[in-house]
């Protein structure tokens, strides 16, 4: 097979370019953030602040020796504890409560769904003193518990309603024939409508990460040294009266995005799925 | 093995909706019994009882004379084949087997020899480590019933398990359906809206409507002998032919009296009109085979137009309109009527002791 493609095809590919140049210009404003600080991540400090900048300079590995000689990796580590503690403990009870919430039917069920979901569009401002003042009252200041706690709030309430749509997506019959082989409420949860939503799952367990890798301004208030986040240190090893280290900072960006993307790359066929919302084989 | 017994058994939503009302019936030891009805008629809801998918609000369930309204779905020694399988696509046909065995704790070894077993039996041998995604309608469905039977239920049920197949397919279920039955000997409980699915495969079948128990016996007899107007007209495809009719009293026999025709009835006929005591007037009925198309007849005698001709294979079914609004169907083999044209003008008669008489306003069958 080579010459001789047939007349339609090569036109269902002609059309086919003309779908995917939207595509992949919409594709490239989107990335190209991401290849800036990839590019400043690997150059020189002199020419960092180029105007117009230079796209062809010999990189360097600078600015990544700068970020493993500072405290950022500490930070890196308190960020990744918090942010797959958060991940657990939000979607193992968000699990339970949109299972529950899924089965069964009860007075207001409407109204407790929606108030669920609006912990959610609390801008994080609006609760960040409350927080900061319950959080001294448990005596929790800046520890992984704190901000795991507060980090789940958010996510539960995300989490549940994502994983609420999936176990509705199950059939009714499929719970039932368990039932009838004999498993028992518990069984059936968690060797039936479980092993069914897991595309739901690492979906839920990728956006907690993503949100809490990324959180600023409630890390920023409620740790101090202990507990630093990434995106806090980034602000105070970076940023300094002396001016802003571009080079230092587009690497430490580097460095907090690779775990997100790797957990993403290992989950990605469940992933797939769940982005398309659980439509099941 | 075992026998159910449905006593008095009764189903109220809380909504108020009754969708089963005051069942009783007994499925004996080995026995094929079908629901049958329209959708929405409580039979699927009588199935999900027995099952203890739903909890009934009256009345008892008994298995060998035991109450098992109580019980859990699991401990009822029951199996179940869903409408649409119900089948994990996470998991293989053995996984689908094995779950009921696992579920009763049975050993390691016992659980292979019998996933073994069943697999032989049902053909299955080589699929065990399918996924549902890579089998056919047909063998989705022997997984379905595999899994039910796998654990030797006192009690099979299936619910409207042939929907779902190609319509050459369904015919082969559901010959080797009856034969996996028959040679089990297990008492059998199974839903359909499928009447001829009902009179094939069933010793014994239960027709609803609006959560009442119709008529409960033989498919001839249900054919034969419609207890009422719902029945007759549920059986038989085409339908019972029906027509209003008044009972005219006339010397030692009688008549009855439609619109456009007169129907001279039998002596005992007319015995059982008079011994019925209504107001006389009835719905006379007559299924299509039972009618032969001769020549024309005179004033008031059963005939009429050809409108349609319907062929099927060796059959005609011809569409006759009796009285103005009034059109019946004929069955007849093709042999019989060669010369059967539209727009012509028939005779009809009714083959002897066929014609069946209902009551105007219940709806009972007089005779």
């Amino acid at each position: 097979m080579s010459a001789a493609i047939p007349a339609n095809q090569v036109k269902h590919r002609g059309r086919r370019f003309v779908w995917y140049l939207p595509a992949i210009l919409i594709t490239a404003v989107f990335a190209f953030p991401l290849y800036w600080i990839g590019s400043m991540a690997f150059k020189p400090a002199r020419i960092v602040q180029n105007y117009p900048p230079s796209f062809r300079f010999s990189p360097t590995l600078d600015n990544f020796r700068q970020v493993f000689d500072s405290t950022y990796p500490d930070a890196m580590r308190n960020s990744l504890i918090i942010a797959v503690g958060t991940a657990v403990f939000s979607v193992f009870c968000a699990t339970l409560t949109a299972y529950g919430l899924s089965r069964h039917n009860f007075r207001r069920k409407d109204n407790l769904l929606f108030w669920i979901l609006s912990l959610r569009m609390l801008p994080a401002v609006a609760v960040i003193v409350p927080y900061s003042r319950m959080v001294r009252w448990f005596d929790l200041q800046d520890t992984y518990a704190a901000m795991i706690l507060v980090y789940s709030i958010f996510n539960i309430s995300f989490s549940v309603w994502l994983l609420k749509g999936f176990f509705d997506e199950i059939p009714k019959e499929m719970e039932e024939a368990a039932r009838i082989d004999g498993y028992g409420p518990w069984k059936v949860f968690t060797d039936v409508a479980v092993p069914l939503v897991i595309p739901g799952i690492a979906t839920a367990l990728v956006f907690s990460i993503i949100f809490s890798i990324n959180e600023f301004l409630l890390a920023f208030v409620l740790t101090q040294r202990e507990a630093v986040t990434a995106p806090v240190a980034l602000t105070n090893v970076f940023i300094t009266t002396f001016g802003v280290n571009w080079g230092g900072l587009s690497a430490a960006a580097m460095v907090l995005v690779a775990p997100v993307i790797v957990f993403a790359v290992l989950v990605r066929n469940h992933l797939l799925r769940g982005m398309s919302f659980g439509q099941l084989d | 093995m075992a026998t159910l017994v449905l006593d008095q058994l009764d189903l109220t939503y809380p909504d108020g909706t009754r969708a089963v009302k005051s069942v009783d019936l007994t499925v004996e030891e080995g026995e094929f019994c079908v629901f049958l009805g329209p959708s929405g008629c409580g039979k699927t809801s009588t199935l999900r009882m027995i099952a203890g998918l739903e909890h009934p609000t009256g009345g008892e369930i008994r298995i060998d004379g035991r109450v098992i309204n109580k019980l859990y779905p699991g401990e009822r020694e029951i199996a179940m084949v869903f409408q649409h399988y119900a089948l994990y696509p996470n998991k293989t046909v053995r996984d689908h087997f094995e779950m009921p065995l696992k579920a009763l704790r049975m050993p390691k070894e016992e659980r292979n020899r019998r996933i073994a077993e069943t697999a032989e039996l049902l053909h299955m041998t080589e699929l065990l480590n399918a996924k549902p995604r890579q089998l056919s309608g047909g063998q989705a469905q022997r997984t379905a019933i595999g899994r039910a039977l796998i654990r030797r239920p006192k009690l099979f049920l299936l619910d409207e398990p042939l929907t779902s197949l190609d319509a050459k397919l369904r015919l082969e279920t559901r010959t080797a359906l009856k034969r996996l039955q028959e040679d089990l000997q297990i008492t059998t409980v199974y839903v359909t809206h499928d009447q001829e699915e009902a009179l094939s495969l069933a010793d014994k079948i239960m027709v609803m409507h609006d959560g009442e128990i119709q008529q409960i016996a033989t498919s001839y007899e249900l054919y034969a002998n419609p207890v009422n107007l719902f029945v007759a007209g549920f059986i038989g495809t085409p339908p019972m032919n029906t027509v209003p009719a008044d009972f005219v009293s006339e010397r030692r026999d009688g008549i009855v009296r439609a619109e456009a025709f007169d129907l001279h009835l039998t002596e005992q006929a007319a015995h059982a009109v008079q011994a019925a005591a209504g107001d006389g007037r009835l719905v006379a009925g007559v299924r299509p085979e039972d009618l032969i198309v001769t020549e024309p007849g005179g004033e008031r005698e059963l005939g009429g137009r050809v409108t349609v001709i319907e062929q099927q294979g060796d059959e005609w079914i011809a569409s006759i309109d009796v009285a103005p609004g009034t059109i019946w169907k004929v069955r007849t083999p093709r042999l019989d009527t060669d010369e059967l044209q539209t727009g012509q003008r028939v005779g009809l008669r009714i083959r002897p002791g066929r014609l069946r008489l209902f009551d105007a306003i219940s709806g009972a069958a007089v005779y």
